[in-house]
């Protein structure tokens, strides 16, 4: 069976970046790659959840962490697996300096739209690795 | 390169305060080095601030007041005019900070510096710094009030 | 192995640590984002603190001594528990352990199941969950708003 792309975003609670790789992590899984992506909670992987680890085990991995902390890429690798790829939402806010959302959770429109820049980024890393096959 | 830190912890944040700064009430902090002014900002406004993704800082060669305006970062939620803690002409900017600004988050004394001036009058504008040991209270008054409004 | 946290009667604590799980697979996890941030920001400010679940398992010192020395309310969407455990295993058996999903079992009511965006329905349901860990806070607290 082919290779599918886990991406775990950070969900940070603290910052709206969190919320903005969250949101960007359910455009991929639901509207742009729907075939090929998955998604999984990052807090199954604190409690050694078997089948969360087999299936991040099993397949590629893509984080989305909203910061320098990396918290969802160091969490994946406490388990042992390598993150294939690992991103932040903040230099996606690098690129587009004028979307700044409005709020930690209800992002606003500037907010979401920034959510979709990282979506389409996100999409082709998921193209990326997909086209690998193995 | 800095000194001791005094650390407050409030909540979960902790600041810390270099004993060998002295402080701008605009949450920048100067520090001796040789004949020159090292400049940064405080842990308390990095930590007010988030993390930062743009710093404009003044151009080697340009002319700084005291108080008045010495570049700007910006951070995912805000946008923060930094205030010159002394007056004098910049002759280094942190050029690292180009590509890696979230240093002024993690070392905000230390990797995180900003610039360094070459002071026009620091005896007598030393004077109108706070030192750590006075400015370690305010610094605590307004992170209580930060943390405590927050929206 | 982590102690349990007893909370002194004798002296009340005066701020109290939320910990969601955040969990991205449902809409439960959706839930106890809002939740949380709504006691945090208009229920019971300056009274609870967030504690970033994936910053405090990946280590951050912060965190977790911040839930050493309060005692924390943990959030979960549903019955794996992954905050408490969580909670427990590296700072100590939280105050409370409330689960989404028995909340919404006990008064009734249904999710939409939209993880992505909560319907306005969704939103009453987390004004709801909400006022349930303001009542935990304020029984640790010993205070009443």
């Amino acid at each position: 069976m082919a290779k599918k792309v886990v991406i775990m975003p950070c969900s940070g609670i603290g910052k709206a970046y969190g919320e903005i790789g969250r949101q960007a992590t359910y455009k991929v899984a639901e509207s742009l790659r729907p075939e090929e992506v998955e998604t999984e909670c990052l807090a199954r992987l604190m409690i050694d959840d078997p089948e969360t680890k087999e299936k991040i085990t099993n397949n590629y991995v893509i984080t989305v962490d909203g910061c320098a902390k990396d918290c969802a890429k160091k969490n994946v690798e406490k388990t042992g697996k390598t993150v294939d790829k690992a991103m932040r939402t903040l230099d996606v806010f690098k690129e587009h300096r004028d979307l700044k959302p409005e709020g930690v959770l209800n992002l606003g429109e500037p907010g979401m739209k920034l959510a979709d820049f990282l979506a389409e980024k996100l999409a082709e890393e998921v193209d990326s690795l997909v086209g690998k096959g193995e | 390169m800095s000194g001791n830190f005094v650390e407050v912890t409030y909540d979960k944040f902790t600041f810390r305060v270099d004993q060998s700064c002295f402080y701008h009430p605009n949450e920048t902090w100067a520090r001796e080095e040789d004949d020159l002014i090292v400049v940064g900002v405080t842990d308390f406004l990095q930590t007010n601030s988030g993390d930062v993704a743009f710093l404009e800082a003044p151009e080697v060669g340009a002319e700084l007041t005291q108080g008045g305006d010495a570049g700007i970062i910006e951070t995912i939620k805000t946008t923060v005019t930094l205030s010159s803690p002394v007056s004098g002409t910049v002759v280094e900017v942190n050029t690292t900070l180009a590509d890696e600004p979230e240093l002024i988050n993690s070392d905000a004394h230390g990797a995180g510096w900003i610039m360094k001036i070459k002071p026009s009058n620091w005896a007598t504008e030393k004077g109108n710094l706070l030192s750590p040991k006075a400015y370690l209270p305010i610094m605590e008054v307004k992170a209580k009030q930060a943390l405590d409004n927050k929206k | 192995m982590a102690q349990a946290m007893k909370i002194p009667t004798d002296i009340r604590p005066t701020k109290v640590g939320i910990v969601p799980c955040n969990g991205e697979e449902i809409c439960e996890g959706s839930v106890t984002r809002f939740a949380c941030r709504k006691v945090l920001d208009e229920i019971r400010p300056g009274k609870t603190v967030t504690i970033c679940l994936p910053l405090f398992v990946a280590g951050d010192e912060k965190e977790r001594n911040f839930a050493c020395h309060y005692p924390t309310i943990t959030l979960d969407g549903c019955g794996k528990r992954c905050a408490a455990i969580s909670t427990e295993k590296l700072s100590g058996k939280p105050a409370r352990s409330l689960v989404v999903t028995d909340i919404l079992k006990k008064h009734g009511a249904k999710l939409s199941g939209n993880r992505k965006t909560l319907t306005a329905e969704d939103l009453k349901l987390v004004d709801l969950v909400a006022e349930e860990i303001a009542q935990e806070v304020d029984k640790i607290t010993g205070k009443e708003d």
